[in-house]
């Protein structure tokens, strides 16, 4: 258990609150209270998300934190016409993107006269009317925050088309020549309005757009919005789907981790290096697709359990080759000099800033901050029997790397384990989950996976069967957030691509 | 639309595609060195999409496709394209960026839309996407799928030399 200087816990501070689901409560309280509450938690726990939402007295702010030590989440609601006496990313710096989208989607100001960054509406837009409120329709062409540049320095625009086959992001590199001493990112171009979307459809349709939210970590977003939606409709899943659904997240973290390698190969130079790798991610995906039918495991998930079960038998065949050559692929990059060379110390997060930041996943555990879902909030106590998380101390390129190489003989190994024991798993169509139909409601839930990339969160308020309100997560927006820091600590221009293969987050998660 | 098990990008690819993609390759080779005098130069632009399609195109340069080996070649800039390939639903924000690329392509130059996204086949048009692209730039060719696998891709880059061969032809025509 988590225990700041003071022996609390979250589980202490959360003790008079409301549950209306296993491992998740709720306190609700006005803004002043809040304020006091999140100064104690900012030390014992990690702050996963904040958002607005319409409640039926005006809008509300929610507050999530977690405990990654004994697991559960604390949801705490507050009023949003009530502002913080400070400005909430003094106590909690992870909280200023969202404190700039909030400003930039509501209105809301942090408080304490703080500035905040536009990272969604382009300083072209005349006016600063928020995109949620009545009349709020301003997206144009070009998204930038606005700063300034000076002295001998530069900003070197990148973006927000890039290079072949990369997502749309712009990254504004500021440099004097080799050294990077700053660097802008504007990731919402590709905002899709997910979760705008999501409202008054069927939650067969809300898990179709989490799916491709993130194309790769669609099982992974779709399973914590399956959950959320199970959650508020008090729907039970049959373990041998569960673990059919873990079976797929882990697949989906094998060749994640391994298009990470192929990155990384290319962003070293590392031609030999990078084609090996692509040979073993286009084997995980045919694998993925001789298992579940689909290169990204899409279509898979629905509320209640899946859609369809996996073909053990193809699934057993492939994975001795699949490990063997991927130990061998590891073995030779790691014995490559001039690799490890250019990984090592480039991009590195401090455990500090990690914690500080509210890091999930790979990027966080590289940095030494023991935190894994499967570990400490296992939904169902079928699936992960025996799991060993992995970390790093160093931070740098190089411990995300091994994380990454880690994880994958994990998820290896689980795989192995699930299809082999005899463990029950949904091995055919599936037959409809019960609740079908999904009537009922207003509900609310709360969902979570440990996605290939860390925990993603979804928020879901359902009522008569469809969503009346979503709020998406995804891990990457959470990492993406230390990825300006990582190019900021000592690293030059062609370190840039490195730290982004290490990071390996999507642009598609952050934007939604 | 609900993609189904039946789209490309659901279809697992049996060891018997290799051959298919030998004789693919042999013809594309020609015909780009017939048509172009040269290789095509591929620009990509992404406009939204959820990051799959990217990891299909990225996987057209990998040894199990080597799209180098059918005279086909990714460029940094599309002043030097022959073909633009473009994923997502079109993303307002994208407009300008897309419109631009296409705009400083020289002629004859084609584009290819990739995956349902761009087709209107995952998002409307509403205040953040377009739902089809062909609202900012004419496309040539259509690939399906969601994401639609690389030989999907190939196929349709197939087509697009088609285009580009009927452009030059017609061009020559009107000299
Ligand atoms: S077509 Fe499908 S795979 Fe491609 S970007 Fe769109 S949602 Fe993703």
């Amino acid at each position: 258990m988590n225990e700041g200087e003071s022996g609390l816990t979250l589980t202490q501070l959360a003790r008079d609150g409301t549950s209306s689901q296993p491992m998740v409560s709720n306190l609700r309280m006005s803004a002043a209270a809040a304020g006091d509450l999140v100064a104690k938690l900012a030390p014992i726990a990690r702050f996963a998300d904040m958002f607005v939402r319409p409640a039926e007295h005006g809008l509300e702010r929610v507050l999530v934190f977690t405990d990654d030590q004994s697991g559960g989440y604390l949801r705490l609601t507050c009023p949003l016409d009530e502002s913080f006496p400070v400005p909430l990313s003094r106590v909690l710096p992870a909280a200023y993107q969202e404190e700039c989208e909030l400003y930039e989607l509501w209105g809301v100001e942090p408080g304490g006269g703080k500035p905040v960054n536009r990272v969604i509406l382009p300083p072209s837009a005349e006016t600063a009317e928020p995109l949620r409120l009545p009349g709020g329709d301003r997206l144009s062409s070009e998204v930038r925050a606005p700063h300034v540049v000076q002295g001998e320095a530069i900003e070197f625009p990148w973006g927000p088309i890039r290079g072949a086959g990369q997502e749309s992001l712009y990254l504004g590199l500021v440099t004097t020549g080799e050294e990077l001493l700053d660097a802008y990112l504007a990731m919402f171009h590709k905002h899709r309005g997910l979760e705008h979307r999501m409202v008054g459809q069927t939650l067969a349709r809300a898990l179709f757009l989490a799916e491709r939210c993130e194309g790769l970590g669609s099982v992974g977003n779709a399973l914590a919005l399956a959950r959320a939606a199970e959650a508020a409709l008090g729907i039970a899943v049959e373990p041998a789907a569960e673990v059919t659904r873990c079976l797929a997240l882990e697949l989906e973290r094998i060749y994640h981790h391994v298009g990470s390698l192929a990155a990384l190969g290319a962003a070293t130079g590392l031609s030999v290096g990078q084609a090996e790798a692509e040979i073993l991610l286009e084997d995980c995906l045919r694998l993925n697709a001789r298992a579940f039918g689909h290169r990204y495991l899409f279509n898979l998930l629905e509320v209640g359990g899946v859609r369809r079960g996996a073909d053990l038998a193809a699934l057993d065949s492939g994975l001795d080759r699949l490990e063997a050559r991927f130990e061998s692929l590891v073995a030779d990059l790691l014995a490559t000099n001039s690799y490890v060379d250019r990984l090592e110390g480039a991009g590195t997060i401090t455990a500090d800033a990690a914690h500080r930041l509210g890091l999930v996943g790979p990027v966080a555990r590289a940095a030494g901050v023991a935190t894994d879902l499967r570990r400490t909030h296992q939904v169902s106590s079928a699936s992960y029997v025996g799991f060993r998380p992995a970390r790093e101390q160093a931070g740098d390129s190089l411990a995300r790397m091994l994380v990454g190489a880690a994880e994958v003989r994990e998820s290896l190994r689980l795989v192995r384990h699930w299809v082999r024991s005899g463990t029950p798993l949904q091995d055919d169509w599936a037959a409809p989950a019960p609740g079908q139909d999904h009537a009922g409601g207003p509900a609310e839930g709360l969902g979570w996976a440990e996605t290939c990339r860390g925990e993603a969160l979804v928020h879901l308020e359902v009522a008569e069967g469809r969503v009346s309100f979503a709020r998406l997560r995804p891990a990457a927006t959470r990492n993406w957030r230390a990825f300006d820091d990582a190019l900021r600590a000592r690293n030059v221009f062609t370190d840039v691509p490195i730290v982004e293969a290490s990071f390996w987050l999507t642009v598609a998660g952050f934007a939604r | 639309m609900t993609p189904t098990a039946r789209d490309p990008g659901a279809l697992p690819l049996a060891g018997a595609a290799h051959g298919e993609i030998d004789a693919a390759a042999v013809r594309l080779k020609r015909r780009s060195q017939a048509v172009l005098r040269r290789s095509l130069h591929i620009r990509t632009v992404d406009t939204g999409s959820c990051g799959a399609c990217e990891s299909e195109i990225r996987l057209l340069s990998s040894p199990y496709y080597d799209f180098h080996r059918l005279g086909l070649f990714f460029t940094p800039t599309p002043r030097h394209a022959d073909c633009l390939l473009v994923t997502g639903p079109g993303c307002r924000a994208m407009d300008h960026a897309l419109l631009s690329a296409y705009e400083a392509m020289p002629a004859p130059k084609v584009v290819v839309a990739v995956g349902a996204c761009p087709l209107g086949g995952v998002f409307g048009a509403d205040r953040y996407t377009r739902g089809e692209i062909t609202d900012v730039v004419p496309v040539d060719v259509v690939v399906p799928g969601c994401p639609p696998s690389p030989l999907a891709l190939i196929h349709g880059l197939l087509l697009a030399l088609d285009r580009i061969e009927e452009r030059i032809t017609l061009q020559e025509g009107e000299q």
